[in-house]
């Protein structure tokens, strides 16, 4: 009798511990296998994408082939700017982790360049070479400057463990660009960004137009971020008065340096002159309208002084804003416009430069989101093209191929998507073609559920990384690259500089 | 391991009501923010700080519910093997089927609203499946002795 129980007994226990197994096994494959090595090349990292065209760059012609497969390789760090030339901006900014003050007395604990956050803002005229020469006084994780818009040579597009290693502390990096694109960017650290960037590591960057505007126009920068839950403009809480004359015109650049989008608002009439760094064309003037700023995103706002002296007040997302006008006294607040600007169809039409519907590379950047761990974390995370960090594609591109990409998220959230080094157009968006102005960017806020076609120019080459710039995403694994066939980089992701760029 | 098994389901049910608090004090934290004037976008939401002092409550919310409560169930589940009370692993497994169910209703809502409604609804049936877990432990406490033995 006891026999025949200890038998159903054992038998019990070896069916229980059969289907822990079953169960345990793989979960604890899983987490294993997601574990991250201590160092690692993005170049190692998930799998290449050779969008439809073949390996190696055989549509080039057999040198091109020949050159590729003689492993004539060339690292990234040769590609700069001419290192003969002298500098027309020359910035020296030192970083340090300290406590300091917003204009209202706020005390914030995080990072100042120059003792300040925002860092200083940077000028310079279209086509002048930009020189800044970061400093890393006292941040322990080290830092790195990335040119957040503009498509500077991809030695120096500062993104820790891909371009360089981290800065680390009594070292410093130089950066040497030509500002080549007139418009609205801003920089901000790529080592550790989710959380650098939070605590202050960025400043705006204005390149202006070589003709001056004419006299009696106003150009102001609005700089979003906030810092402990205190939402400011340039660093001040609460209004920031511009001083404007009636009749003036006045061009408003607003920098989002957030994790998430904004709305920006006004009662009078505007025109939206430029997206991320590019003027748009004819655009006409609108009222009643909201401007819904991606994460990242620049937008130029212009709007006239009315003649009677009235003040203007633009609203960006709620109760921060600039107050145009003579005087402190703002106007009162005005509630936000129901409907939102569409830039599909604002503006002109007018020639790309390249013929986008006869592609040489097509890819998909399909966004979504499943169970699983990351780096040994359970959780639900984002997946692209249904695959999760670090099996992320590597785009492979060749020097001046025309690329497509169509980019979709069925993640359930919006993602504020951002590719470095490169401008590229929207052609549609959900299927519908864009009608209006050429709309270029360099972040694109992809609602849940949207689908964008965007095309390209392949005229920079490097390693790029194409991320999500809600930066905390980017942190979860909302990241891809996109690489020029050849081009290899020296550095590694973690190792001695502890590179880890998100 | 009965006991392991007891304590993982009545800790899944007291984990779902710390749910079901956290959000409703998360709601009411936001809804005095903005009755104060406060203004909430998608910037600020994602600033990564503490807007008003309840926010805390959606990132307990968030962290509970996509990690520790999935990790709990599967930790149930496995406990159920062990256990010699009747029906448990079936107890259990019906927890975890309501815990994925759970996770994908509350991560659906946040697109699609109405799915939001059915997570608040099936957080109940989660509740009570945990409870049924947990109490089927006490049942067989209670009636082993009377268990008959039969002679092979």
């Amino acid at each position: 009798m006891t026999g025949t129980r200890r038998r159903g007994a054992r038998f019990r226990l070896a069916l229980a511990g059969a289907a822990t197994i079953a169960i345990a096994g793989p979960l604890l494959w899983l987490w294993q296998a997601s574990l991250l090595p201590d160092t690692y090349s993005v170049m190692d990292m998930g799998y290449a994408d050779y969008g439809g065209a073949p390996a190696h760059g055989l549509e080039h012609g057999l040198e091109h082939a020949a050159h590729m497969a003689a492993g004539s390789e060339r690292s990234l760090t040769s590609f700069t700017a001419d290192p003969d030339r002298k500098a027309d901006v020359e910035v020296t900014l030192v970083a340090r982790k300290q406590r300091f003050q917003l204009a209202t007395g706020r005390s914030v604990e995080g990072y100042t360049l120059n003792g300040t956050s925002p860092g200083p803002a940077i000028n310079a005229t279209v086509g002048q070479l930009v020189q800044v020469r970061l400093v890393n006084e006292s941040v322990p994780d080290g830092i790195t400057l990335h040119w957040h818009g503009v498509d500077v040579p991809n030695s120096v597009d500062g993104v820790a463990g891909v371009t360089q290693d981290a800065v680390a502390m009594g070292g410093s990096f130089t950066y040497r660009f030509v500002a080549d694109q007139a418009g609205t960017f801003w920089y901000h650290s790529h080592q550790v960004s989710h959380e650098q960037v939070r605590r202050g590591l960025l400043g705006a960057l204005v390149v202006a137009p070589a003709p001056r505007p004419p006299a009696g126009t106003v150009d102001t920068v609005a700089l979003l971020h906030l810092y402990d839950g205190a939402r400011t403009i340039n660093g001040r809480e609460g209004d920031v008065h511009v001083e404007a004359s009636p009749g003036a015109r006045v061009r408003v650049r607003v920098i989002n340096t957030e994790n998430g989008q904004t709305s920006i608002w006004t009662g009078v009439p505007f025109r939206l002159v430029a997206v991320d760094g590019t003027d748009l064309n004819k655009p006409d003037p609108v009222r009643d309208l909201a401007i819904s700023l991606t994460a990242g995103a620049r937008a130029d706002l212009e709007v006239t002084m009315p003649e009677d002296g009235s003040p203007v007040r633009i609203h960006i997302g709620g109760p921060t804003g600039l107050v145009l006008g003579r005087g402190p006294s703002g106007p009162p607040p005005v509630p936000r416009p129901a409907k939102t600007l569409d830039l599909l169809s604002y503006g002109a039409p007018a020639p790309i430069g390249f013929d986008a519907d006869r592609p040489d590379r097509r890819f998909e950047y399909e966004i979504g989101r499943r169970p699983g761990f990351l780096d040994g974390r359970p959780g639900v995370w984002w997946t692209v093209n249904g695959r999760m960090f670090p099996d992320v594609p590597m785009f492979v591109v060749a020097e001046g191929d025309v690329v497509r990409m169509r980019i979709s998220n069925q993640s359930g959230e919006t993602h504020p998507m951002h590719l470095h080094g490169h401008h590229a157009v929207v052609l549609s968006r959900n299927g519908v073609p864009a009608t209006g102005s050429p709309w270029w960017v360099d972040s694109l806020e992809v609602a849940n559920g949207d689908s964008y076609e965007i095309a390209f120019v392949a005229d920079n080459p490097g390693i790029w990384m194409d991320h999500c710039h809600n930066l905390p995403h980017a942190a979860e694994g909302l990241i891809a690259h996109l690489m020029y066939e050849g081009v290899t980089t020296p550095f590694t992701v973690g190792g001695e500089a502890r590179n880890q760029p998100e | 391991m009965k006991i392991v098994y007891k304590v993982l389901a009545y800790l899944i049910a007291i984990e779902v009501a710390v749910q079901a608090s956290m959000v409703v004090l998360g709601d009411a934290g936001l809804f005095v923010y903005i009755g104060e004037g406060g203004v909430l976008d998608k910037a600020t939401a994602e600033s990564g700080a503490l807007q008003f002092p309840e926010f805390f409550a959606f990132v307990v919310h968030g962290i509970n519910g996509m990690m520790v409560i999935p990790v709990i169930a599967v930790l149930l589940l496995i406990s159920s093997f062990f256990t010699k009370i009747p029906g448990a692993v079936k107890a259990a497994g019906l927890v975890v089927v309501l815990v994925a169910l759970q996770v994908t209703l509350g991560l659906l809502g946040h697109s699609i609203t109405p799915l939001g409604a059915l997570h608040g609804i099936n957080a109940l049936l989660l509740f009570t499946a945990a409870l049924y877990a947990a109490r089927r432990g006490r049942a067989a406490v209670v009636s082993a002795p009377a268990q008959p033995v039969h002679a092979g």
